[in-house]
């Protein structure tokens, strides 16, 4: 489970970090010396990452499961204890809901309970798990948004809600953990070409979409900004102008 | 918009080569096409204030540049790091060549590490879409080097210069990695005689990267772009805002400035903004924050052609740089100025 045991200088969780975003972000991290905590649900494409994360020299904890699990949570908090400290938490794994999408008339309890609960509600248990190494190291935590929270697009519906939703948690966690110096963000990727954006549209072709390294020079910003001044707001990966508020 | 709508033949002897006070000349003496919807005309700098009334406001860019051609060592022995965009002391965008006059790309890996100075620089990964470009993470901050071992960046046509040479009358803070140098032929008897027109001027600051992209794209509007750090004020934001009321024109002095205006632009008017723009100002976008651009000449395919034709459309722009051409007007950042007016309103 763990590749290396040398103690790294900066600690990111991430989950949902087998592929697409996640996999780009834990890649890049990995390149800049990061220790490096991942979760994804298929046991074999984690363990497939977590192997390729480790070539490139930096200790690598992976751990299957489920984030709506409270033994997952616990476990990833453990790997960061162990470390001693959490840098950066990026709550990335989601569920799209139906595949294909649903209006939200047809939109079943059982789907929209599962998408909340893993869009929504596990980011903030991911957090109260992790608070005391967040504190300890001031972290920073990135909540994955997607311009479905704001958009209305027909079949978003749940997907949507719940990632709004995300959006007031990262808001209102960002207001309270300010004084305890833990910064907060939401960040919408964009249009990518991954797993999930397919599963939206199945059957149809998606190759015009960007893949998501193209959310690289992003992070490589946010990551050089002061925590506490981008604490609060709320990124699109590939929009024009990344601000810092006055 | 295709690529081919941005390429343009161009005699090679066109490159300026020299600043014309190497030649014992002043800075103005250079040369001023002036394009307007109606046509062209032929001047000299110091017959800028001419072109302008007074209630014109005058945008230059306070970035002042950094000599940031670095000699590094690595696998494939003595190579230049050129260092274009700080997001860090230690994380920077840097473009690796052979030569300043041999770019790359080159065969690097991702992890590589190069020697700069006392430094060890790993080149994290290129950035997308433009594989010439990469991250760069330094075991320490590099403005120490840049200072001890740096030179202004420079290419094939020209040669390193003192640092002095790559400043303008406005450069105040340093972070650009190539000079804004529209204003360079801005000399103080020049700024007096703008003063003196009634014309305004007022800073932005926006760190410039390496050179203008070349365009690599099938179609201009799928050109990646990287990021550069902007600054637009609210002084002047508001003094924007102010011309643009009294129906008074916002003239940007070098297409650093289109870009931070155009970032920070709101259908409600200029705000002031801080952080990084990736905006890319092409036809497609069009021209909202501003009426005039006071510019060099622009190689073939580049981002900065996409721009201009924004301002005056791309049958313009090509019809501005074959009389440019024509009449043997100079190429880069010590040649000659293109005054670009977009159509009076009056």
């Amino acid at each position: 489970m763990t590749s290396r045991s040398a103690e790294p200088d900066n600690v990111a969780l991430i989950t949902g970090a087998s592929r697409g975003l996640g996999r780009v972000l834990a890649g890049f991290l990995a390149t800049q010396g990061y220790g490096l905590i991942i979760a994804a649900r298929g046991e074999s494409e984690l363990r497939t990452a977590a192997g390729e994360l480790a070539s490139a020299g930096v200790p690598v904890v992976s751990i299957p499961g489920d984030v709506r699990e409270a033994g997952l949570r616990h476990q990833l908090r453990m790997a960061a204890e162990r470390w001693g400290r959490l840098d950066l938490l990026v709550n990335n794994a989601s569920e799209l809901g139906d595949s294909p999408l649903q209006p939200l008339v047809l939109a079943s309890r059982e789907t929209a309970r599962r998408v909340f609960e893993v869009n929504t509600l596990a980011p903030v248990a991911l957090v109260q798990a992790t608070l005391p190494l967040l504190i300890r190291s001031r972290g920073l935590v990135v909540n994955i948004t997607s311009d479905a929270a704001v958009g209305g697009y027909p079949g978003w519906g749940v997907y949507g809600a719940s990632k709004a939703a995300l959006d007031l948690v990262s808001k209102t966690l960002a207001a309270e953990l300010r004084d305890e110096g833990v910064a907060v963000v939401s960040v919408d990727p964009g249009d990518m070409r991954t797993t999930m954006h397919q599963d939206a549209y199945p059957g149809q072709d998606i190759s015009d979409r960007p893949l998501p390294d193209v959310t690289v020079p992003f992070w490589a910003w946010l990551l050089s900004q002061p925590r506490m001044a981008v604490s609060g707001m709320r990124y699109q990966a590939q929009a024009p102008l990344w601000e810092v508020p006055a | 918009m295709r690529r081919a709508d941005l390429v343009f033949e161009r005699p090679e002897d066109r490159f300026a080569r020299e600043p014309p006070e190497i030649r014992g000349q002043s800075r103005d003496d250079v040369r001023l096409l002036v394009t307007r919807p109606d046509g062209h005309r032929h001047a000299r700098f110091g017959d800028l204030p001419q072109f302008l009334r007074p209630g014109d406001l005058l945008v230059v860019n306070e970035s002042a540049a950094i000599p940031a051609s670095l000699p590094a060592e690595g696998r494939l022995g003595p190579i230049l790091l050129n260092l274009s965009t700080r997001f860090r002391s230690d994380l920077w965008i840097a473009e690796p060549r052979w030569t300043a006059g041999r770019p790359g790309p080159l065969p690097l890996r991702s992890g590589e590490e190069l020697r700069v100075g006392r430094a060890a620089v790993r080149l994290l990964s290129p950035y997308p879409g433009i594989p010439r470009l990469w991250f760069a993470l330094a075991d320490r901050p590099l403005e120490p080097i840049i200072v001890d071992r740096g030179a202004p960046i420079h290419y094939g046509y020209t040669q390193a210069w003192p640092m002095d040479i790559y400043q303008t009358l406005f450069s105040r803070v340093p972070g650009s990695a190539e000079m804004p140098s529209a204003a360079r032929p801005i000399t103080p008897r020049i700024r007096e005689r703008l003063e003196e027109a009634g014309v305004g001027i007022a800073p932005i600051l926006l760190h410039t990267g390496v050179s203008s992209l070349e365009i690599e794209a099938d179609t201009v509007e799928g050109q990646a772009m990287y990021p550069e750090p902007v600054t637009v004020s609210k002084k002047t934001a508001d003094a924007v805002n102010r011309t643009h009321a009294e129906g008074d024109r916002v003239i940007a002095v070098g297409t650093t400035v289109v870009r931070a205006l155009e970032s920070a632009w709101t259908p409600e008017g200029v705000r002031p903004v801080a952080g990084f723009t990736r905006l890319f100002v092409n036809p497609d976008r069009g021209i909202h924050a501003v009426d005039g651009l006071l510019t060099g000449f622009h190689d073939p395919a580049t981002s900065h052609l996409a721009m201009l034709g924004a301002f005056l459309g791309m049958a313009r722009v090509r019809s501005a740089y074959a009389d440019a051409v024509r009449h043997g007007y100079l190429w880069h950042e010590f040649g000659d100025s293109h005054l670009i007016l977009q159509a009076e309103d009056a």
